[in-house]
């Protein structure tokens, strides 16, 4: 299994993500250098975060539970090697509908979970942001589309993403850094689906390379890319927002697991406690921003309690942890007369996202889903046969002799925030000896209406596609919520800046922020949260607010 | 309020390649200029270098639709014709272009004429395959699908291998229209070819800057020898862009084989990155075209006179 066992940011240098057993220079901090931003997680949020914040002049230091991989060397093309990639720490999870965790929505390592994310790029439909006034559901983000607009751009502008000429839905936007890749088989089946059903259908815009850029290489569509990608092709975090942390000063501390954020007598944080080479130790900050996305972040609030906050940090009104959100995921899959292969190129190549736009009464349900063509590979498509149709022996060898010939697709479906469905920590403990979380989660009836509705609309594409023999599988994905952002603080964590209602020098940067879940993947608007927050931070300094 | 740009991985290597490579293209073409050994009168010269022109088209299109066509796995029969007659045109072009006082000849003119259709043939075919895609005549599509430029390509040297034979044919207008008709047809072909490569090099975002130069130069060029076609004056700003044009289409496959060394692997993984990479075969149009330009020039000129 993909294991690193010692810190590799150590002695002044980094790993080069672009060159074979080279280093770049790294500039280290001592434990009682009391640095501008101690950052908890280096994933989309806390990566990006590090990056715009060292790139600001402050001196920052990013964490992370996971190693710092070396993608042209670590990655193989081993679906099961490649499991060292996800956060597989013992963790509870319970409710009506339990969330399976691990592989499908947490990773653990420098650049997070878009080390082996699909990278698809999309923005939020605008309306989303305001959902309760102009849409009737959910709950208003505190900020608008407009203000994070400048920043979705610069985050699509940094991660060079490949899109289509014109993205028929959202806004107006500015053309796409790189151009859309050449759509794979899957991809067109959705495509000639939705053709022929009449409704629109577009390439996604993805963060793989269409074309060389700097050292890093251009796609070779080999597939692999859930499982980690060995070209640097895909702009995960850790070959863009992070090199230029790094470049810009910022220390990278991998394989350092913070178990608690410590408080001073004042109300503040003055730093945290952390588990690097076998033993704790304790680095002083004068901010702690917590990136452990939706799961860790609460986990390490409601750990870090202590005599002045015996709920745990920023939980004055027990919302820590709480409106957890998914994407649902049911798919539909079908057998065609031709091959198809999907297992070629990125997983997911083609994109409807009608029924995010659709406001018409002939859906019985509030939300949106958007659905895009798959591309398992060969072992976890074969356990996914065992484990969701039974199949077996004889069986199941039969099946995979037609692997060649599926194609499926799978929504990311919005579900509602709840209060119930969250995140505790339980009273076993991990190998850190810190209390283990509890996920509890249960669908709403809305949620429930939602699925059956894209089941159907799937259903609808695959056998305009001429796909025959459907079948449905559910399954969910990203994770969403838990410190929601807000503009009242009895009903919010943070505020629309990220900054804790309750403890000023504490922020939260990561997908636990959001207060709704929308209809697409939320990896970009992350990104562009964590690119409107550095810019905020920076003018709070100058104007003397932090 | 937006932080600075981010800082782009450094343009250094891509000047040093550029420099290195327009250097070495621009010495290939001095010593191919003077191992260029025109004869005869006017008409003759056009007449070589149209052959010549057509054949560098040929070898370009043979190359290009072999690989592509090689990457489609030859799974219509119909791709095997594509690089047949490109090799077909290629013979008669070279014929033509080492014994132009047999460009008239029966023979090279039909198989040229058999060529240049077969490429309009194959426009048709590719336009089809592009229409028939789910998103018809998307930008996608014109993208990834087949091309319009290499079918288009074959079409022009079949052209060019027929004129060189009117060149010689006697015939009155010789000495007056056909070398100004045939200056507006290289004009076109040229922009055609900007077109083609200013698009593909849009698909690769111009991530390199010295993807500009086939956007740039041959459009001057073009411009230049069109505005020859009206007024023979023009053509003394032609010559020099149509040069330029020249070295253009030999430091493509340089620039292009730096492209396909930025690829995942590499020149170690070729059998995969010349599939994958910037084509190898595809610029030396511009040197063809341009190689067709600079001979009609002197029968320009002497028909403005
Ligand atoms: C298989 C898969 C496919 C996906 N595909 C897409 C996609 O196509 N498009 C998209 O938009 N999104 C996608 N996502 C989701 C996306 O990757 C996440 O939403 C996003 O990365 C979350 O960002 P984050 O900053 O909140 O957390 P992460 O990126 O997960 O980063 C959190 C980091 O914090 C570290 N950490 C946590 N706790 C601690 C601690 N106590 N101490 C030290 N370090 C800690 C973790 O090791 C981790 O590296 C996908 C996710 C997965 C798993
Ligand atoms: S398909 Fe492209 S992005 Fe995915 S792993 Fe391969 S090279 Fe990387």
């Amino acid at each position: 299994m993909l294991e690193v066992a010692e810190p590799r940011a150590v002695a002044g240098r980094a790993p080069d993500v672009f060159r074979e057993g080279k280093w770049v220079p790294m500039r280290t901090y001592d434990d009682n250098e009391e640095v501008d931003f101690a950052i908890v997680g280096t994933g989309a949020g806390g990566g990006t975060l590090a990056c715009k914040l060292a790139e600001a002049g402050f001196s920052v230091i990013a964490f992370d539970a996971g190693p710092f991989w070396r993608p042209l060397e670590d990655f193989v093309s081993d679906e099961r090697d490649q499991g060292g990639l996800y956060w597989t720490d013992e963790r509870i999870t319970g409710g009506a509908d339990p969330i399976e965790l691990g592989s499908n929505n947490s990773g653990r390592g420098v650049g997070g979970s878009t080390v082996h994310y699909t990278m698809i790029a999309l923005r939020w439909r605008p309306e989303w942001f305001q959902c309760r006034s102009k849409l009737g559901y959910g709950r208003d983000w505190p900020i608008s589309f407009d203000e994070l607009e400048p920043f979705y751009e610069e985050a699509e502008e940094a991660l060079k993403i490949s899109g289509p000429i014109s993205y028929p839905w959202s806004r107006r936007r500015k053309r796409y850094p790189y151009r859309a890749h050449p759509v794979n088989a899957a991809g067109l089946v959705l495509a000639r689906g939705c053709e022929a059903i009449g409704v629109q259908w577009s390439p996604l815009p993805l963060a793989t390379l269409s074309a060389p850029r700097g050292m890093a290489h251009p796609c070779v569509y080999r597939g692999f890319c859930a499982y980690g990608c060995s070209t640097n092709a895909k702009q995960s975090v850790l070959v863009t927002f992070i090199p230029r942390a790094l470049n810009a000063g910022a220390e990278v501390r991998d394989l350092a697991m913070v178990g608690k954020i410590e408080m001073g007598k004042d109300g503040k944080a003055t730093g945290l406690t952390y588990h690097r080479g076998g033993a704790w130790r304790r680095q002083k900050a004068k901010h702690v921003v917590v990136a452990g996305y939706a799961i860790e972040t609460p986990r390490l609030l409601l750990n870090s309690k202590c005599d002045q906050f015996r709920d745990g940090l920023a939980n004055e009104n027990g919302l820590v942890g709480t409106h957890l959100m998914t994407h649902s995921g049911p798919g539909v899959w079908g057998i065609m007369d031709e091959e198809v292969r999907c297992y070629k190129a990125p997983p997911c190549m083609a994109v409807t996202e009608h029924w995010n736009y659709d406001d018409s009464d002939k859906k019985d349900f509030r939300g949106g889903y958007a659905f895009m063509s798959q591309g398992p590979l060969p072992v976890g498509w074969a356990e996914a046969q065992a484990i969701n149709r039974g199949m077996w022996g004889m069986k199941l060898r039969q099946e995979m002799t037609r692997y060649n010939h599926v194609a499926g697709l799978r929504i990311v479906g919005e579900t509602e925030p709840q209060r119930h469905n969250r995140v505790e920590v339980a009273d076993e403990k991990d190998q850190y000896g810190l209390p283990i979380p509890r996920v509890t989660f249960s669908y709403s009836e809305n949620d429930r209406r939602l699925i059956e509705h894209s089941k159907g609309s799937m259903r609808a594409v695959l056998e305009g596609a001429g796909a025959k023999e459907l079948w449905t599988d559910h399954d969910t994905s990203h994770l969403m919520g838990g410190c929601r952002m807000g503009d009242d603080p009895d009903d919010s964590v943070v505020d629309r800046d990220g900054r804790s209602w309750s403890i000023p020098n504490l922020w939260v940067c990561d997908g636990s922020l959001f207060p709704t879940s929308g209809g697409v993947n939320p990896s970009l608007t992350i990104q562009a949260l964590a690119c409107r927050m550095g810019d905020r931070i920076s003018g709070m300094a100058k104007r003397g607010e932090l | 309020m937006l932080a600075p740009r981010q800082p782009e991985p450094s343009h250094r290597p891509l000047i040093a390649v550029a420099a290195a490579t327009v250097a070495t293209a621009t010495g290939l073409g001095w010593l191919l200029q003077r191992a260029w050994n025109p004869k005869g009168d006017v008409n003759h010269r056009a007449a070589q270098a149209l052959g010549a022109g057509a054949a560098i088209l040929c070898i370009s299109v043979a190359l290009d639709s072999a690989i592509e066509h090689y990457r489609g796995q030859f799974k219509d029969r119909a791709m095997f014709v594509g690089p047949t007659m490109a090799l077909l045109g290629l013979g008669a072009a070279t014929y033509i272009a080492f014994r132009p006082e047999h460009a008239n000849d029966r023979l090279p003119k039909i198989a040229l004429f058999t060529v240049g259709a077969t490429g309009l043939i194959g426009l048709a075919f590719h336009s089809y395959n592009i229409l028939k895609r789910p998103g018809e005549l998307s930008a996608l599509n014109l993208f990834y699908g087949a091309p319009a430029g290499a079918p288009a390509a074959l079409t022009l040297a079949g052209l060019y291998g027929v004129i060189a034979g009117e060149m010689l044919s006697g015939r009155d207008n010789v000495s007056t229209r056909l070398p100004k008709h045939t200056a507006a047809l290289i004009a076109f072909s040229l922009m055609g070819t900007v077109a083609e490569a200013g698009f593909l090099h849009f698909r690769g975002a111009f991530q390199d800057p010295a993807m500009y130069a086939p956007v740039t130069i041959p459009p001057l060029a073009a411009l230049s020898i069109g505005a020859a076609a009206l007024t023979p004056r023009a053509a003394a700003f032609a010559e020099p862009l149509l040069k330029a044009t020249a070295v253009l289409g030999i430091a493509g496959p340089i620039f292009h084989a730096y492209g396909i060394h930025r690829n995942m692997g590499g020149w170690h993984n070729w059998t995969q990155m010349i599939l994958q990479g910037p084509p190898l075969p595809a610029p030396p149009a511009f040197l063809g075209i341009a190689a067709a330009g600079l001979g009609i020039l002197p029968a320009l000129q002497e028909a403005g006179e």
